[in-house]
């Protein structure tokens, strides 16, 4: 495999179409003027040193998400999360039109907003609100403010967000696609990211450090590990590629404790491997735990018990960063009131847990752990062999042929062949594999823990059982068992 | 007897894909023919799909909060394509933030839509509804 960066002419020759495709984008002509802001930021509302710090520290960051339409109201948010709410960290969550990059409609939504006196968008719009908009938000706040999105063609949002002082960029080519959208080819994304990835690593050139997290939980619906493991350590290689040091690897709650625990210690040990062997150094590795992100419970104490495990796990599992949810998640989008209130739950557990240490080296974590290698290594070599040398082509050829698949995905280049349910300890196991390229040892022991399950519950393993698991939690149980 | 003729989809910008599947299946199982256009449909697509496919109901999702933005002047539109007596059904987390529903529940029927979901009513009473309410429109 050859790892070389977009050269930076070919990354000069793509810019000016990308900085006309909406007016706020000649604001960020200059580069260097973005580089000079981002001097002049304190080291404290630098992501990447606070995430470093937490790791050297070993310390769990609190993140909630969080973004409105119009700034006054967007910066009232923040600041309530970062007071009331003791987020270690803040987040801007984008609104969905703008990740479509439609930014006319994102304006229309802003108008509406300010007419209806609340936020018709669901999100932040950073491209519409321009570099000037940002940079009103990111002095506003004390800590560290990471752009979350979900957009496949996020140039123009890098160029506006890090000229804006946010520190932070959340996505990638794979996982801001194929959860993300339905009819973005697969090796076109992957090249807009390379620009993003390559934006970032001439400021790393340049003495600044932007923070990189590849989305891990993908669709967040019964996505086993090694799926998304294979999928974020892919991303991290890409970005690493392009120049990018610090990293953050994401992972999503399953529910199952053990299951996530053997997750995020694989996650660690397996991306460092990988990037070692690639030749990368030097880089600044760090994980984040996703709160359960599938249906919640309506009921707002059973949602604060699912944020109160979520919280344990990622404790115990000693990741750097949670992102948390909030009781109001089974209706959408919070209050700041109730986001506050998840990150008040959140905190609780990470004090009452900070000075003790969950023994993870038991015969199951081994198990599951030895069972998550062997199933990324069968991914990744599998998707490398397809690469002739060049990654991104390995990935395009991946999805084509089922070699990476995400259960659940609305892309169209996703197969959606593979379906997952819960064994009879809610362990997350693969019901039909589609094209993954898993030894018959593999699916031998995935289809004896399903039969145990089966017998357990009387019934045929089927596609009914599946929407059971789905909605399970939200109906207060892990695993979906006949009524 | 005829197979009832239904248009799925989850409109705008969203691509909440997981429900959307699942609502496929469940439909389907339930002996509706069901036209599936998937994530990111716009008002034209479901509108096209409806009349090519000569459907009495179209079943909007929306789960990302925009569903105000993006269901606005559908009925119009639907009788402007001459689809006069189709069935309109809504679901989703349809607004931002908390909202009780009957204040939501209002709002959309208010813009012309005949039934209004949360994302807790149960599916089997949704198909009992929908075969009802298609029965009383052949009236």
């Amino acid at each position: 495999m050859k790892y070389q960066p977009l050269p930076w002419k070919d990354f000069l020759a793509q810019r000016p179409a990308v900085l006309d495709s909406w007016p706020t984008g000649k604001d960020v002509a200059s580069i260097d003027e973005g580089l000079r802001y981002q001097r002049g930021i304190p080291e404290s509302k630098n992501f990447a040193k606070a995430m470093a710090k937490a790791k050297a520290a070993g310390r769990t960051l609190l993140q909630p998400r969080a973004g409105v339409a119009l700034i006054d109201d967007h910066i009232r948010l923040l600041r309530f999360l970062e007071t009331e709410g003791t987020a270690d960290l803040l987040p801007t969550t984008i609104d969905a039109y703008t990740r479509q990059n439609r930014y006319e409609e994102a304006a229309r939504g802003i108008e509406k907003s300010r007419a209806a006196g609340t936020s018709l968008l669901n999100g932040f719009p950073a491209v519409n609100h321009g570099r000037d908009g940002c940079r009103m938000v990111t002095e506003a706040v004390t800590k560290p403010v990471q752009v979350r999105h979900g957009t496949p063609d996020a140039r123009l949002l890098a160029e506006i967000s890090l000229a804006g002082g946010f520190t932070s960029y959340e996505g990638g080519g794979i996982s801001y696609n194929i959860p993300y959208a339905k009819k973005v080819e697969v090796g076109k994304c992957l090249r807009d990211w390379q620009y993003v990835d390559r934006l970032i690593g001439y400021y790393e050139e340049n003495g600044i450090t932007i923070n990189r997290e590849p989305f891990g939980p993908l669709t967040g619906t019964l996505v086993p590990p090694f799926i998304s493991h294979a999928i974020a350590i892919l991303e991290g290689l890409l970005a690493l590629e392009q120049g990018v040091k610090s990293l953050t690897l994401g992972y999503g709650q399953g529910g199952n404790v053990l299951q996530d625990l053997a997750a995020l210690a694989s996650l660690r040990e397996l991306a460092d491997e990988y990037f070692h062997r690639a030749g990368f150094d030097g880089y600044d590795l760090t994980l984040v735990f996703h709160q359960w992100m599938g249906g919640f419970p309506e009921d707002e104490a059973k949602a604060f018990s699912v944020i109160s495990l979520g919280a344990f796990v990622a404790s115990a599992g000693r990741v750097e960063k949670t992102i948390v949810k909030s009781p109001q998640e089974a209706v959408g989008i919070p209050t700041k009131e109730s986001n506050a209130a998840g990150l008040k739950a959140t905190r609780q557990v990470l004090s009452m847990m900070m000075d003790q240490q969950i023994c993870t080296d038991n015969v199951v974590i081994r198990r599951e752990t030895d069972l998550i290698r062997r199933e990324v290594d069968s991914l990744m070599s599998a998707v490398f062999a397809a690469a002739d040398d060049d990654l991104v082509q390995g990935i395009v050829r991946a999805f084509a042929g089922g070699i990476l698949d995400v259960p659940f995905a609305p892309s169209i280049y996703n197969k959606g062949k593979v379906l997952p349910i819960r064994d009879n300890e809610g362990y997350i196991r693969l019901f039909a594999k589609g094209s993954l390229p898993l030894g018959e040892d593999i699916m031998a022991f995935h289809k004896e823990r399903l039969q145990e399950r089966s017998k357990a519950e009387g019934r045929p393993v089927t596609f009914q059982m599946v929407t059971d698991d789905i909605y399970a939690i939200s109906k207060g149980k892990l695993i979906g068992r006949p009524k | 007897m005829d197979v009832p003729r239904i248009v799925l989809g989850v409109i705008g910008a969203d691509c909440h894909s997981v429900g959307n599947k699942i609502l496929d299946a469940y439909f389907t199982e339930a002996g509706f023919h069901v036209v599936n256009l998937g994530v990111m449909a716009s008002q034209d697509e479901f509108l096209d799909a409806a009349v090519e496919s000569n459907a009495g109901a179209i079943l909007v999702s929306s789960l990302y909060g925009h569903g105000l933005i993006d269901c606005e002047g559908l009925r119009q539109k639907a009788i402007e394509r001459g689809l006069d007596k189709i069935l309109l059904y809504v679901g989703g987390n349809l607004v931002v933030g908390k909202t009780p529903f009957a204040e939501i529940e209002k709002k959309f029927k208010d813009m012309g839509f005949d039934r209004v979901f949360s994302p807790h009513d149960d599916l089997t009473e949704a198909v009992k509804l929908l075969r009802q309410d298609l029965e009383d429109r052949k009236r």
